[in-house]
């Protein structure tokens, strides 16, 4: 066996890995996590955060996008995005939040207090502004499930017919809005 | 001004770096020693300047300097002193900074420490070195300077450095953990200078190994103390989660540990030459990568660091230039090298050549499991994730052959062994590792599944192989005293460092088999049993610290009706950037910890509580520190003291 080519053998696969790196740099590994995208949203009938008498399910979003933001007062991340995304609302955007409750554990579902949890969201929003039109609340986190979400914060841009256009983890700020959002929803306008 | 002065200094310390890389590197080629003789000045002098600046971060950091970006972003007036200079590697741009200090410092050390080396050589190594310098000033100039203003409308108070880095563990695992990166690009370097020299004789290998063998210390000390410090501060009681962060770490430390063992073989055996440093320029290259991985944002991970693809396109061009290079250099050497020595199939060369074999295996598996997702998608291939089970059953597939040859490596010998005597050895262990791994687990748990004894069995055996071979090879002496004195440091290293993995091996299997939790809601003055042991809840104080506020709850523990201890667990607030932040109440023990997280409140006085208890967990950094205490010990073997000396030896 040639003795030179074999010396290279490490070369050559490292400028293969170079140019996968290359190509990761640009890509976005956070956006096509979810297998949901281009789909529609799954059906799921759930309770509103503040009034258990209320329920909300997939027929009641349609006919106007909005944003879907799942969070929870336990996520700093999320509570840091809430004077954002309350400029947002304030600017037209409509954002339905879907609560994602931590500390409850179904096992001992019993000991949860929903009055507790009321009283922490609406201090949390009082203290850093409230960007939510309404609160889902998905306790045994099937929806959560069926979206794909694996952490909060996770925001959905959904279209008018219910179809998952982008499905963004992490806060969302001005440049994420600028470039990821924004165009997404131009995009949408007619 | 001051901050200023601080980046003018880096400024200075660049041009050095630039003169480094050029005045010996050409000195060397053309064979002119007044240019050669300028590496160790212009190498010190480079260090100087880098310490200088990074004392100007510490200085502007502890004055509350807010017009200053980074110290708004990372630290705040009311942060404790010690945690403001914390602050100054707590964020990207002094992380980089720290980085550089390290680098300067390591060239500087070899600059001085290096005087016994040909000129041509040393010249060389601080010229590859000034090289490394150049490419990290440059992106800390141009790219993430921590010196940049804020100006003109600056905050009154800074943003407060992340609750989960105020922990004393993260005092110290970043520059230990640097430490061992950096010391890295020092084999790295020698390794291209004896390549660039065309000389691939064991003197490189011999100059190479204590510096080595220190870097990888520094690597194991880090490593270990990131994985306490995820146990002790994240409050989930988990210590390792193959992340992507996590991952950038592992890779160099396996093959850094492979690097090891074939130094030992070339500079002994003067075999496997164009291996060792294919090996000395792929630990580093792996640092360069871990960091472009950690600092680009190219993978997810739960460590969110500062992403920006213009950074990640700086450190990916120089990853190309570094490490391209290093390749192209050694695909075009690689053929003139010869391996000098012979060897059987039963000696210790193939011992440490099937070593190698494993180690440079687990570090391909953890590249691939870090990497495939992204090449994955990038081949239009869709998205999938490769997660914990992966590399635990990967890992837990290879430990098996590498821990058995573990424990009888060490019995082999140069050139070639006998197999009659081996085997009969290798009876007697066995004997011995069934009856101690018996004992031990009947008579600690109840249920003992196939597994767990395998892979306890694979400890205990190395253990008894390594004292058995150390107890035949002090008793070839005459007296015990003299043959302890006769085995050298390097042999205690083996030992150490062995010994270190069994611990290991033993924690990870028995902590993971064996660990339990209970999530219990209590009030005060109610308990909760779990493993023999009684948690009596005596209920929850408001507490206050210097930057948090937040609720401390207190649990007495009983064992058998008597008082064990009592945790005090909390639950922090921390003020300017309200976060939660949980401190786990850790019992620790030889033989288990108890572990106590405090959750919610729950009305009426009640709170949900998580109670662990984790047998042999301590053991896993114990076996670090052991393992890391055999890089350092190396250090003192007289060999690698002795100064003038190799001209005589190897012309």
């Amino acid at each position: 066996m040639n003795k030179k080519f074999l010396g290279l053998v490490p070369l050559l696969i490292f400028v293969l890995l170079c140019v996968f790196l290359y190509q990761g740099l640009f890509g976005n590994p956070r956006e096509l996590q979810t297998g949901r995208l281009g789909q529609t949203m799954p059906a799921f009938e759930l309770p509103d955060l503040m009034d258990e008498q209320k329920r909300w399910t997939d027929q009641d979003l349609l006919g106007e996008v909005y944003l879907l933001n799942v969070w929870g007062t336990w996520c700093p991340t999320c509570i840091a995005e809430l004077g954002y995304l309350t400029e947002l609302r304030e600017q037209g955007v409509r954002i339905i939040g879907l609560y994602y409750e931590q500390a409850y554990d179904p096992d001992f579902g019993d000991q949860f207090d929903i009055n507790y949890l009321r009283t922490d969201v609406q201090q949390m929003l009082a203290r850093a502004g409230d960007p939510y039109q309404f609160n889902i609340l998905d306790l045994e986190r099937t929806l959560a499930l069926d979206l794909g979400v694996s952490g909060a914060p996770e925001t959905f841009l959904v279209d008018k017919n219910g179809k998952i256009i982008l499905h963004h983890t992490g806060d969302i700020n001005p440049r994420v809005w600028r470039s990821k959002f924004a165009p997404a929803i131009q995009e949408l306008q007619p | 001004m001051i901050p200023e002065i601080g980046y003018f200094s880096l400024v200075l310390a660049m041009g050095l770096s630039l003169l480094l890389c050029i005045f010996p590197l050409w000195g060397a080629y053309t064979g002119n020693l007044r240019l050669m003789r300028t590496a160790p000045s212009l190498a010190v002098g480079q260090c100087l300047l880098v310490l200088f600046s990074f004392g100007v971060l510490i200085y502007i950091t502890l004055t509350d300097d807010f017009t200053v970006a980074y110290v708004a972003h990372h630290s705040s007036s009311t942060l404790p002193w010690y945690y403001k200079v914390t602050s100054t590697w707590g964020g990207h741009e002094g992380a980089i900074l720290l980085w550089l200090v390290m680098q300067a410092s390591w060239t500087a050390l070899v600059a001085m420490m290096s005087k016994s080396l040909p000129w041509v050589l040393r010249a060389r190594v601080l010229g590859v070195l000034g090289f490394l310098g150049v490419g990290f000033m440059l992106y800390t100039l141009w790219m993430s300077s921590p010196f940049e203003r804020l100006l003109p409308y600056y905050p009154v108070e800074g943003r407060d450095l992340n609750p989960l880095l105020q922990d004393p563990g993260m005092i110290i695992h970043p520059p230990l953990l640097y430490m061992g990166y950096v010391g890295l690009s020092v084999s790295f370097s020698f390794a291209i200078a004896a390549l660039l020299t065309g000389k691939l004789d064991n003197t490189w290998a011999k100059w190479s190994r204590p510096w080595t063998m220190a870097a990888w210390g520094f690597l194991t000390l880090g490593i270990t103390i990131g994985s306490w410090w995820a146990y002790a501060e994240l409050g989930w009681g988990g210590w390792w989660f193959w992340d992507p962060v996590e991952n950038a770490s592992l890779m160099p430390w396996l093959v850094a540990t492979a690097l090891l063992h074939s130094l030992a073989i070339t500079e002994k055996r003067g075999v496997f030459k164009s291996w060792t440093v294919l090996l000395a320029i792929a630990a580093f290259s792996l640092c360069l990568l871990g960091t472009f991985i950690v600092r680009s944002g190219i993978i997810v991970s739960v460590h969110a660091f500062a992403t920006d693809p213009d950074r990640g396109l700086f450190i990916l061009s120089f990853l190309a230039l570094v490490v391209g290079g290093s390749l192209a250099l050694y695909g075009l050497r690689v053929s003139q090298v010869y391996s000098e020595g012979r060897y059987k199939l039963v000696s210790r060369e193939v011992g440490l050549w099937v070593n190698n074999i494993f180690l440079v295996v687990a570090t391909l598996i953890v590249l691939l499991g870090t990497l495939l997702p992204m090449i994955h998608k990038e081949l239009g291939l869709g998205t999938i994730s490769i997660g914990v089970p992966f590399f635990n059953q990967m890992f837990a597939i290879l430990i098996v052959p590498f821990a058995i040859l573990m424990g009888m490596a060490p019995m082999l010998r140069w050139k070639q062994n006998k197999l009659p005597p081996l085997a009969k050895k290798g009876v007697g262990i066995l004997v011995a590792t069934i009856v101690i791994t018996s004992a031990w687990l009947f008579s600690s748990f109840d249920e003992i599944s196939t597994l767990t004894y395998l892979a306890t069995a694979l400890a205990v055996w190395i253990c008894i192989a390594t004292v058995v071979d150390l107890v035949e090879k002090v008793s070839v002496h005459p007296s015990t005293a003299q043959g302890l004195k006769r085995l050298g440091m390097s042999y205690w290293a083996m030992v150490l460092g062995h010994v270190g993995i069994a611990f290991v091996i033993a924690s990870v299997t028995l902590t993971s088999a064996y660990s339990v939790e209970r999530s219990v809601v209590m009030k005060k003055g109610e308990t909760a049993t779990l493993n023999d042991y009684e948690y009596r809840f005596e209920g929850v104080n408001e507490i206050r610290g210097p930057n948090y506020g937040g609720h401390a709850g207190e649990v007495t523990v009983f064992k058998d009706g008597e008082y064990v201890t009592l945790l005090h667990a909390e639950k922090r607030l921390y003020d300017v950037g309200m976060q939660f932040m949980t401190e786990a109440a850790i019992d620790d023990g030889f033989y288990r910890d108890l572990y106590l997280a405090l959750g919610e409140s729950m009305g009426n006085g009640a709170w949900s509580l998580r109670i662990y208890h984790k047998p042999y967990v301590r053991w896993m950094w114990l076996g670090g520190i052991l393992i890391s205490l055999a890089g350092f010990i190396v250090l003192a073997d007289k060999r690698y003291r002795r100064r003038k000396q190799t001209s005589v030896e190897h012309g």
